[in-house]
């Protein structure tokens, strides 16, 4: 099918002016006098982090908004800056935290472009199950935080109990559930465990049957559908304008995945199915999240597979210039030391010049622009954060809906504020 | 695919699979319109400002550091065993864009500007850039003309300085120990 | 018991020193008693640690046997902070304001890294500690700290409330 839709769903466009992130109140719709603003600290119950909104309230109606962000800015890419390469890489999970796996995928995509080199394929199948197993697990948070927000309280409990069993996981291959820090220069940090492949496919079966009965409670629900449907328009073309990625704009029509379109490791091996709605409102991106879950599955069991077939093979490739030679090594070979030492002292070096490497993470396209000046340091990471191009198109969405929709649509954008204010 | 009409190019860069265009600053939203308008880059991915003061500076080849230790607190303080090569200003800033459409494509559009020195925003051409100018602006201070709201979006409103540049340092408490008292 | 040959930790002597210094009377042990069982904690996740604490609600770990699943997004209802993630300095106001909503008793628990000292983010936006703004009672450590680690912490919590311990605020001798 074309890329981009020739439907429309609505004429025009809906991007505020002059500043596209900002509703001012119209004096022609709204009686000024009845304006109320509020403001959706960063501090309030919907579970989205640090998000502030100042809406400007008629009644129930949402007559003007604007989001405020940066409460949880860490210059993280500062602190890159100054660390090592090998150690700027634990900076990276902690970004987008929910889908830890994509700025460290990334990140090290980034470094070894820049590199130039390839890394194992053992490595390259484990990297494409973890990152898919992560993916599954972003949209098992978003799933349960956005229904609790909607009322679906008990959705909740479901999800985070199939994230613990991803977590699980997670924690057998890293040895910690969350930031694992599991993907380096070069290709893992340490082999992958026997017992995971047989563990994992015990799991996926069990999150087939979950996402299942996921479907069932609220696919049809009345509430939710009233809740979700016809909520937060947003058209293919303002999409596009507004730099949307990811789930956002495979539900407003747009036939875009970078998995297929840029396939990185080795996505145009295996057989997924990207899937795309119509409508652009905030039930066709849950449907959107939903299927992208069962199609992750059907990644992550094709990878399982590659990941028996390739076992005994080396999982990080054999550049002492960059990795550390293995330990046994150390006492008979002279080379060897010295690797092992320049490594651990001043790190390895990445030749100088400038890359833009992109993946589709859960939230959409995660990308990071590296600078290397031939140095051990990087000299400029920048990370092109999903969540914050989603966040630029809250005052779109929300235009005449109620304060209640607000909250089914700030969940749908899926915003992570790590992400957004890195 | 060849980029000859799109005004204002000074050099066409090719690497790593990247086509990196820089533009002369006074033409730049000339330049947008027409990548956008002719050759069909309908998204803006990012927009990135790097900060070269220091680039290549001094350092001992190989070693980190100085022969007083390590600073991290001063600009460009890293030991590189060769000088890459000078850049033409201090600033960078990167446009990414992406042609969403049957025939994908990404270019990178690049210009070069001293500090204070202003640059036209982008916004009549892509939306999306209110938010990445805004970024740019708090933290390495360049200034986009035509912005309608160019306010700190990441820092408190009334915070000093930016941050993201080489000469403010990284911040942050020193570490104290515990025979240090 | 974990290890049958272990004894007491320096925490648990550190709680019955307290214990028998304080000599607390009936009333005060039972509604220590009540109070530790029924602390509500606020909805103030800020980072990844918020992910484990949400978790920590999951079933699997269920803090809901101590009673505190009724996590209360007004502050005026809850009893206990858990400052969960990177707080920074344009956050910080909004804690200090969420905190002094909250009514006495009140506790705070410094959940993560980031949040007790800083974590790995020694720089010119993150506050390094949140003890610099509010009184904390426990510090959880760990990047993140895993659930079970947060629910010592808990434990740990209620065992200086049924040992007596006044809150942090009165310890520090800091304005509420």
């Amino acid at each position: 099918m074309a890329v981009v839709p020739t439907t429309r769903i609505y004429e025009g466009t809906r991007i505020p002016s002059p500043a596209p992130t900002i509703l001012e109140v119209d004096p022609a719709k709204h009686n000024l006098e009845d304006i109320l603003t509020i403001n959706f600290g960063p501090n309030h119950p919907s579970t989205h982090g640090v998000l502030r909104l100042v809406v400007d309230l008629d009644g129930e109606t949402i007559a003007g908004i604007r989001a405020v962000i940066g409460y949880l800015h860490t210059g993280i890419e500062k602190n890159m800056e100054a660390k090592t390469w090998w150690k700027s890489i634990t900076y990276a999970p902690r970004i987008d935290y929910v889908s830890f796996q994509s700025n460290e995928l990334v990140y090290v995509l980034a470094i070894e472009k820049l590199l130039g080199i390839e890394i194992p394929r053992r490595a390259v199948w484990a990297r494409m199950a973890l990152a898919e197993l992560n993916r599954i697990h972003s949209h098992l948070i978003w799933l349960g935080t956005s229904a609790l927000e909607l009322g679906a309280i008990s959705i909740l409990w479901y999800t985070f109990d199939d994230r613990d069993e991803i977590l699980d996981l997670s924690e057998m291959v890293g040895g910690v559930r969350m930031h694992t820090r599991y993907f380096q220069v070069g290709g893992l940090a340490e082999d992958v465990p026997t017992g995971f492949t047989d563990e994992a496919r015990k799991f996926l079966p069990r999150m087939e049957r979950s996402i299942d009965e996921y479907e069932a409670i609220l696919d049809r629900n009345a509430i939710w559908l009233e809740r979700t449907k016809g909520i937060g328009l947003l058209s293919a073309e303002d999409a596009l304008a507004l730099a949307q990625s990811g789930p956002m704009l495979r539900a407003s029509g747009v036939n875009w995945d970078l998995r297929k379109i840029e396939p990185y490791l080795a996505y145009d091996e295996v057989d997924f199915d990207v899937p795309v709605y119509p409508n652009g409102d905030v039930y066709d991106r849950y449907k959107v999240h939903m299927d992208e879950m069962r199609q992750s599955v059907r990644i992550v069991r094709q990878c399982l597979d590659r990941i028996d077939e390739t076992a005994g093979e080396p999982w990080v490739i054999d550049d002492r210039k960059v990795v550390l030679p293995p330990r046994h090594e150390l006492h008979t070979s002279m080379e060897s030391l010295i690797h092992h030492f320049k490594i651990v002292t001043e790190g390895y070096v990445v030749p100088e010049g400038e890359v833009y490497a992109v993946i589709e993470s859960p939230r959409g396209e995660n990308g990071c622009y590296l600078v290397s000046d031939g140095g051990p340091r990087p000299w400029r990471v920048k990370f092109r954060a999903p969540s914050f191009a989603a966040l630029q198109a809250t005052a779109t969405t929300v235009q005449g809906c109620l304060i209640a929709d607000l909250i089914a649509i700030a969940g749908s954008l899926d915003p992570v504020m790590g992400d957004a204010d890195r | 695919m060849s980029y000859a009409d799109v005004p204002g190019v000074v050099e066409t860069r090719e690497a790593l699979g990247e086509m990196t265009l820089v533009v002369d600053p006074a033409r730049l939203l000339d330049a947008c319109l027409t990548l956008r308008d002719e050759h069909g880059f309908n998204v803006l991915s990012d927009i990135t400002p790097t900060d070269y003061l220091g680039w290549g500076g001094s350092g001992v080849a190989g070693y980190i550091g100085t022969a007083g230790g390590r600073d991290l607190n001063s600009p460009g303080s890293q030991g590189l065993a060769r000088s890459p090569e000078p850049k033409p200003k201090r600033f960078s800033v990167s446009y990414h864009l992406l042609r969403v459409s049957d025939e994908p494509a990404r270019v990178r559009v690049q210009v070069w500007l001293d500090d204070g020195e202003p640059i036209a925003s982008v916004l009549p051409a892509w939306p999306a850039a209110d938010w990445f100018e805004r970024e740019a602006w708090d933290m390495m201070g360049i200034p986009f003309e035509g912005h309608p709201n160019l306010v700190r979006i990441l820092m408190p409103e009334d915070w000093e300085g930016h941050p993201l540049r080489k000469d403010y340092p990284l911040g942050g408490e020193p570490v104290r120990f515990s025979d240090e008292e | 018991m974990l290890w049958p040959d272990r004894g007491p930790g320096v925490f648990e002597e550190e709680i019955d020193n307290i214990e028998d210094a304080l000599v607390l009377t009936t009333v005060e042990k039972a509604i220590a008693w009540a109070q530790s069982n029924s602390v509500w904690p606020d909805t103030f996740g800020l980072a990844c640690c918020a992910m484990e604490m949400i978790a920590v609600v999951s079933s699997r770990y269920d803090i809901s046997r101590f009673g505190m699943e009724r996590f209360s997004s007004s502050p005026r209802q809850a009893d206990l902070l858990i400052v969960s993630g990177r707080v920074t300095h344009k956050m910080a106001p909004p804690l200090r304001q969420v905190y002094d909503q909250m009514l006495e008793p009140k506790w705070v628990i410094a959940m993560g890294a980031c949040a007790s000292s800083g974590g790995m983010f020694n720089n010119y936006t993150i506050l390094q500690g949140v003890d610099k703004i509010v009184p904390v009672d426990v510090h959880v450590p760990g990047c993140p700290p895993r659930p079970e680690a947060l629910l010592e912490g808990v434990v740990r919590l209620h065992e200086k409330i049924r040992a007596g311990v006044p809150p942090a605020y009165e310890i520090r001798g800091v304005a509420e």
